[in-house]
């Protein structure tokens, strides 16, 4: 994976897989503390200790009947986060839902750039359109707080019945969350 | 800024559209967006359906994401799914292969066997 956005997908597939019904995916940058925080949560099926343990091992997988029983997802991101002087942390309760925090040092060398968070969200929303999901974008600097908060579940219930691959949906939605990106100044690469 | 007043005028339109043409979904575009497909770009794959659909205005269409399958070499995979027909699978995807899928297959209903690397179920 070249950058966190990419990072974000794939764990946010993780929560869809686990039969999510509602994701919570909150970024934060905030310069004073100079962290770069990334916060995935779930309602989905959730992991026992051992499970949640075994899930950052890159020779676990939750796929049973694969042969080959290898899961990268994770571990890698656990590892990105680790070399930017970050941490990671996954919390979960099984039948309530798993919450994922990576935190990466802003300025750190190593820190992979957030890369194409709007695709990313973008992609979710509507390949996913039975999930909803709650996006907050929160950036702290200068003693200035800017935010985004985007709510899928709303527009679901003012369209109706039309679906989410709706051309003008698609723009609508990829518009949105496009200013919201801007406004709240998370890099773009 | 984007309000829910444009969604209001989009579902407007949408419904007019509908009574005129019907509501079927005609195709469905699954994307393989597991770790090793995202890996290889699947994610621009599913961007450049996404934009695709957006320009040409296909309103038949739907697009949805699912995990691997065991066919990491092939990465990005991509299923088309027509009603009464065999499923189409594309492997190695790329944007630009993909906006060839949207012309020969989607709009013109002709396969393009080049990039497909399994069929049926």
């Amino acid at each position: 994976m070249q950058d966190i956005s990419l990072h974000l997908l794939d764990i946010i597939e993780n929560s869809v897989r686990a039969a999510a019904k509602n994701i919570k995916v909150r970024v934060i940058k905030d310069h004073k503390q100079n962290l770069l925080r990334v916060i995935v949560e779930d309602d989905g099926v959730g992991m026992d200790t051992g499970t949640l343990e075994m899930a950052q091992n890159p020779f676990y997988s939750s796929k049973e009947k694969r042969a080959k029983k290898v899961g990268l997802g994770i571990p890698l991101f656990k590892q990105n986060a680790e070399l930017a002087n970050g941490c990671f942390n996954m919390t979960s309760e099984p039948g309530f839902g798993t919450v994922l925090t990576a935190d990466f040092e802003l300025d750190h060398i190593d820190r992979m750039p957030l890369g194409n968070l709007k695709d990313t969200l973008l992609g979710v929303i509507i390949g996913h359109p039975d999930v909803d999901y709650q996006i907050t974008l929160l950036s702290r600097e200068k003693g200035r707080e800017q935010s985004f908060h985007f709510s899928t579940a709303a527009i679901k219930e003012e369209l109706g019945d039309i679906p989410l691959t709706y051309p003008d949906v698609i723009e609508y939605i990829d518009q949105s969350l496009q200013e919201g990106i801007q406004n709240t100044n998370m890099e773009v690469v | 800024m984007k309000t829910l007043a444009d969604l209001k005028k989009i579902r407007e339109k949408a419904q007019e559209e509908m009574k005129l043409r019907g509501s079927s979904v005609r195709i469905k575009i699954v994307v393989g967006m597991g770790t090793s497909g995202i890996a290889m770009g699947a994610r621009e794959v599913m961007k450049t359906f996404l934009e695709e659909i957006s320009n040409r205005n296909l309103t038949d269409v739907i697009v949805t994401q699912t995990g691997e399958k065991g066919l990491s070499s092939l990465e990005p995979v991509v299923d088309l799914i027509e009603e009464d027909k065999p499923k189409v699978t594309y492997g190695n995807m790329t944007p630009d292969k993909v906006k060839k899928v949207v012309v020969e297959h989607i709009v013109n209903g002709r396969i393009v066997s080049d990039y497909v690397v399994a069929t049926g179920n």
